[in-house]
């Protein structure tokens, strides 16, 4: 069951207005599987997830959840669709107007029709996963940009996703924030949860990631496991962008 | 002695039934001003292109002409199109319809003032529109529109002092027929001045209340 392929996507096309940001990009991901994205901004990272999860209707594009196609036309598969795939943003998004257990609450109640006892427990567990139940009546506003990333990361895991989306989920974070966060996306890497990542973080992709795949310009332009795309890329472009960013952050191969 | 004579014997009996006609008719035009208000605002922040038209017209209309002119209008110029409206109804039409035009104007700002990326998160967590409009939309809208919304819940109780142009009596009427009849102005006017501002710090003292029950940290208005 392992080789299972979870999440399949094909030919997925976006234009806004004239310009052209996804030009048809495939991906299949199996289960347990950790995929990187990257790519310099504007490569279409950010638009690619937001199109999987139908945030942005794709103008072409057909997606697989468990080898079923998603009829995005009807609501109620559209809904339930969106239930199995957690995603997380570079800038937290959670609810301003709710604390840390409410925020995962809302959605156990809401979307999953949890009774008020059961969604608080389910909650708290998932606060304590990410290490914030001390927290829990905090409001965003109280909480630093690390805490409230792993907030959002705890509200995903509460509707048990099949898949995990993450956009940068560390791009809008200290230097000093990012490694609780990397940390707890590191335990659902050991935990087996299966993820798409648009990340710069080197280190951790190299670590974690089973594939990367480097886009630019709307396309994927080369894909294949750390080790070879960063220390033999066969397109020029990649092996400079890795180059770049592996400067920027100091992390030596 | 005699000044407090004519209060006991005049003047409050008469303030009395004028206010009594204020609250009527400015419970029901706070209510449905804020519901036109809620609605318009929402659908000048979100709606597409011909509604928005449509809303920001409604909205210039309303805001632009004087209220009197609008009451004029409501009570006196009905009636070329054979619609007649008695004096009250038509000041609560009036009060309405100008109190939400102003009000949308908030609620618009606080819709949007919220981040667009909750509603993705929303809708990413598997909520439906209305689930996302009832759960995350509103109730921070509300947050946001308060003290706008509030203060013009506040002039709504000056504007009532308007009714009585069109011939609703109301407590600024009482005031100036008992004024017209006794020629005792000063003393009148000043203790109607004094029951508007009464009237109005209990409204704010009110709204400082449900402000306070629904402040959350991150939404606080700050106060020095």
């Amino acid at each position: 069951m392992a080789d299972e392929c979870i999440l399949k996507v094909e030919n997925i096309k976006k234009a806004f207005g004239k310009r052209q940001v996804l030009k048809g990009v495939s991906l299949s991901i199996r289960k347990g599987e950790l995929k990187v994205l990257m790519g310099p901004s504007g490569a279409g990272k950010s638009t690619l997830l937001q199109c999987i999860n139908f945030l942005v209707t794709p103008d072409e594009g057909e997606v697989w959840l468990e080898g079923s196609h998603i009829n995005r036309a009807r609501k109620h598969d559209l809904y339930a669709y969106r239930q199995q795939v957690g995603m997380i943003f570079q800038d937290f998004n959670l609810f301003d107007h709710l604390s840390a257990l409410d925020n995962i609450e809302i959605g156990l109640a809401r979307v999953k029709g949890l009774d008020k006892k059961a969604a608080r427990e389910r909650a708290m567990v998932e606060l304590e996963r990410v290490g914030l139940s001390d927290h829990a009546h905090h409001y965003p506003a109280q909480l630093s940009g690390g805490q409230k990333q792993r907030v959002s990361i705890a509200r995903a895991l509460a509707m048990d996703p099949k898949v995990m989306l993450l956009d940068e989920p560390t791009s809008a974070l200290d230097p000093e924030l990012i490694g609780e966060v990397l940390a707890v996306i590191r335990n659902l890497v050991a935990n087996g949860m299966t993820m798409i990542m648009a990340t710069h973080q080197i280190g951790f992709s190299r670590a974690l990631a089973d594939e990367i795949i480097f886009m630019e310009d709307g396309q994927v332009v080369e894909q294949g496991p750390p080790v070879k795309m960063f220390s033999d890329a066969v397109c020029e472009r990649t092996r400079a962008f890795c180059a770049k960013i592996s400067e920027l952050y100091g992390e030596a191969f | 002695m005699e000044t407090l004579l004519f209060f006991q014997q005049e003047v409050i009996p008469a303030f009395l039934k004028g206010l009594r006609v204020s609250i009527l008719l400015i419970l029901p035009s706070a209510v449905i001003g804020l519901v036109i208000g809620i609605l318009t605002g929402a659908l000048r922040a979100y709606g597409n292109r011909g509604v928005r038209l449509v809303a920001d017209v409604y909205v210039t209309l309303f805001r632009g002409i004087p209220l009197v002119v609008q009451l004029f209008m409501w009570y006196f110029g009905l009636p070329y199109l054979n619609i007649y409206l008695n004096p009250f109804a038509a000041s609560v039409i009036g009060f309405s319809l100008c109190s939400g035009a102003y009000h949308s104007e908030y609620v618009r700002g606080a819709f949007l003032s919220i981040k667009r990326g909750q509603l993705s998160a929303a809708l990413a967590l598997g909520f439906t529109k209305l689930q996302m409009v009832t759960t995350i939309l509103l109730p921070q809208g509300f947050r946001r529109a308060l003290p706008g919304c509030g203060n013009e819940l506040i002039y709504l109780v000056k504007y009532s002092s308007l009714a009585y142009m069109i011939t609703c009596i109301e407590l600024t009427g009482e005031a100036k027929i008992l004024a017209s009849m006794t020629f005792r102005y000063t003393e009148i006017f000043f203790a109607v001045g004094l029951v508007y501002l009464v009237l109005i710090t209990i409204a704010s003292w009110l709204l400082q209340l449900v402000e306070d029950r629904f402040t959350v940290p991150g939404f606080e208005h700050h106060k020095l």
